[in-house]
């Protein structure tokens, strides 16, 4: 099946091309501390210079090498964005497995749980989380874990309704596996896909929000260099610097793009109707 | 039907119950003393003991945090806040003020992205597949994943700095009151131009996406195919039998993008300073105004659950299947 539908998805160029994209995203991040470049190196004497051949992006009012501020973004909101999707995968994956397989009681508290989430504006709650607890990578990342888990949970939940009383499953039960083992070992490998396509759009989200946050000072405490607070800065540049606009805003737009479209070209490719 | 709402108000009733649980729990667990919770950082180093004493009586502080709850939900339920640690007006009276700017904005917005994304969702799903209509798809894909903030800011430079048309921020110009009748209002309509756009691009993506797949799978239906063979014409085919039975599911996506709208409006009012809902959030997270807090996410989280039920009742007048039961779950 994941053969196939690498195949499938490999047809698409531009969802080809958003691969290739957020892995050199990767390299870049991973890499980031043996470019010897300091994103908080301040340097009066070069304040606001336009793109050159030595500061290839230029620098804002302080001096600071834009460059080196946008590779120390890439980390923050890779980072952000996979770990705070890991949680809400976990936390939407076991609730909606519970859910999906005990069915009933265990259904319904979850349904209504996620009724509740799902009625709270979800900046509102990730904004308060963050910034009445304390602006750090850490809580932002649970504050959207806590939030964002209600798409995960609703498609593990409908593919569990869907296969728990498949052959293998029963199959499993008569030869005494345990609920754990059933759950995690035979129900959920099988119920994955949607996740990881869920999972996709949940990394481009996170890394929008973990940037707007950000942009509104109220996200990554300053001055650690993240791609909405370079744009927070450069607010009251506005006239003049466009080069601090221009570079984090294009890198938050590309990488949540490409991960938007590997989702999109995802879910497509998992779709036997699309062939 | 009646067996149907009397079920859907019930769980409504749950739900807000579980909005002011979720949302006392939360506010409660952030560390800090609770009498500043209530008055303000500022306030409590300047207050002599005995008032401390009877501000706690005041709010039931001595009590058990379950027991404080209660007395707060007595209030949540009567849409009673408490007051505010700003300027001690009452919450309520606060968000009331701002609440039909941040709708104003709204309104326009969902109008503008309804109107245009709904038509570029039927054209879409007509010409699905060739290559105009994926290139518009990418398109608005992208569209979609453009930050919001990052436009603002660069519709205020081209806009407002630059060409100079438009005004940078705020609701009105510092000379409004001066201006007569008919210029008063250009001024307000100048004003909007910017944060709408901001506000409307990315629904207007969501709206075309989603009623060309809602389109789409109405197309694929035996009724379709009946209409067709029949020999309706294409035309009455689309506009007559399906594009009727696809605004069904958009009503859903009504209900569904409210809190969306709500917390675009945060980024949004304060790039713009729009004093509405979503700037009063942002100022009273940034100076602690926990009941202002609490208030405004208990008022927001129940407009949506309002415009859900709205949404599903709706639904079922329009959908037999839901009315009759059979699809009730």
């Amino acid at each position: 099946m994941w053969g196939q539908t690498w195949r499938r998805f490999r047809r698409s160029k531009l969802a080809t091309f958003a691969v290739i994209y957020v892995g050199i995203m990767a390299l870049i991040a991973i890499f980031a501390p043996m470019f010897s470049l300091d994103p908080d190196a301040i340097d009066l004497s070069n304040r606001l210079v336009p793109p050159n051949g030595t500061y290839p992006l230029g620098t804002d009012e302080l001096g600071r090498d834009i460059l080196a501020r946008m590779i120390h973004g890439a980390r923050v909101s890779l980072t952000i964005g996979l770990l705070a999707t890991l949680i809400s995968v976990v936390i939407g994956s076991t609730l909606g497995a519970i859910a999906g397989y005990y069915g009933r009681a265990a259904d319904w508290i979850v349904s209504r749980l996620i009724e509740v989430v799902l009625c709270f504006p979800f900046l509102f709650l990730v904004l308060g989380i963050v910034a009445l607890f304390r602006p750090s990578l850490t809580t932002i990342m649970i504050a959207l874990g806590l939030t964002s888990w209600t798409n995960e949970a609703r498609y593990v939940r409908g593919e569990f309704l869907r296969i728990r009383e498949a052959e293998f499953a029963q199959a499993a039960r008569a030869s005494g596996a345990r609920d754990a083992r059933i759950i995690f070992r035979h129900l959920l490998p099988n119920a994955i896909a949607p996740v990881i396509v869920s999972a996709s759009f949940g990394v481009a989200w996170a890394i929008l929000v973990e940037s707007s946050l950000s942009f509104l000072g109220l996200g990554v405490p300053l001055p650690t260099a993240s791609w909405g607070s370079i744009l927070s800065d450069a607010k009251s540049q506005i006239e003049y610097a466009w080069w601090l606009i221009l570079f984090p805003g294009l890198a938050i737009f590309t990488t949540v793009a490409a991960f938007n479209v590997i989702g999109e070209r995802f879910r497509d490719a998992l779709d036997p109707r699309s062939d | 039907m009646g067996a149907y709402l009397v079920r859907r108000f019930l769980y409504a009733i749950l739900t807000f119950f579980g909005i002011t649980v979720a949302t006392f729990t939360l506010i409660h667990s952030v560390p800090g003393d609770p009498v500043s919770f209530y008055i303000g950082r500022a306030g409590i180093a300047s207050l002599p003991k005995s008032t401390i004493a009877a501000i706690k009586r005041e709010y039931h502080l001595d009590e058990p945090l379950p027991v404080q709850y209660l007395y707060w939900l007595r209030g949540a339920v009567t849409l009673d806040f408490g007051r505010s640690v700003i300027d001690r007006r009452p919450v309520t009276e606060r968000i009331f003020e701002k609440l039909p700017h941040t709708l104003q904005l709204n309104v326009a917005a969902f109008a503008i992205a309804a109107l245009f994304g709904i038509p570029i969702g039927l054209w879409s799903a007509k010409h699905s597949g060739r290559r105009r209509e994926r290139a518009a798809a990418v398109g608005f894909f992208l569209l979609y994943s453009l930050p919001s903030f990052w436009v603002a800011l660069w519709l205020m430079q081209i806009f407002a700095v630059k060409l100079g048309i438009l005004p940078l921020y705020g609701m009105v110009s510092d000379d409004y009151h001066d201006l007569d009748r008919w210029h008063r209002f250009t001024d307000r309509l100048l004003h909007f131009v910017l944060p709408v756009i901001t506000l409307t691009y990315a629904q207007l993506a969501i709206y075309a996406r989603f009623s060309k797949s809602a389109l789409t799978e109405v197309i694929r239906q035996d009724f379709i195919t009946t209409a067709r063979a029949k020999g309706a014409g294409e035309a009455a085919v689309l506009w007559h039998h399906a594009l009727r039975n696809a605004l069904i599911p958009l009503i859903t996506l009504l209900g569904l993008t409210i809190p969306y709208l709500i917390s675009g409006s945060v980024i949004v009012e304060t790039i713009f300073q729009w004093d509405g809902a979503g700037l009063l959030y942002y100022d009273a997270i940034a100076a602690r105004d926990y009941p202002t807090v609490m208030g405004l996410t208990v008022a927001t989280a129940l407009i949506t659950l309002l415009a859900s039920v709205f949404a599903d009742v709706l639904y079922a007048f329009a959908d037999p299947r839901v009315r009759l039961g059979e699809g009730a779950r």
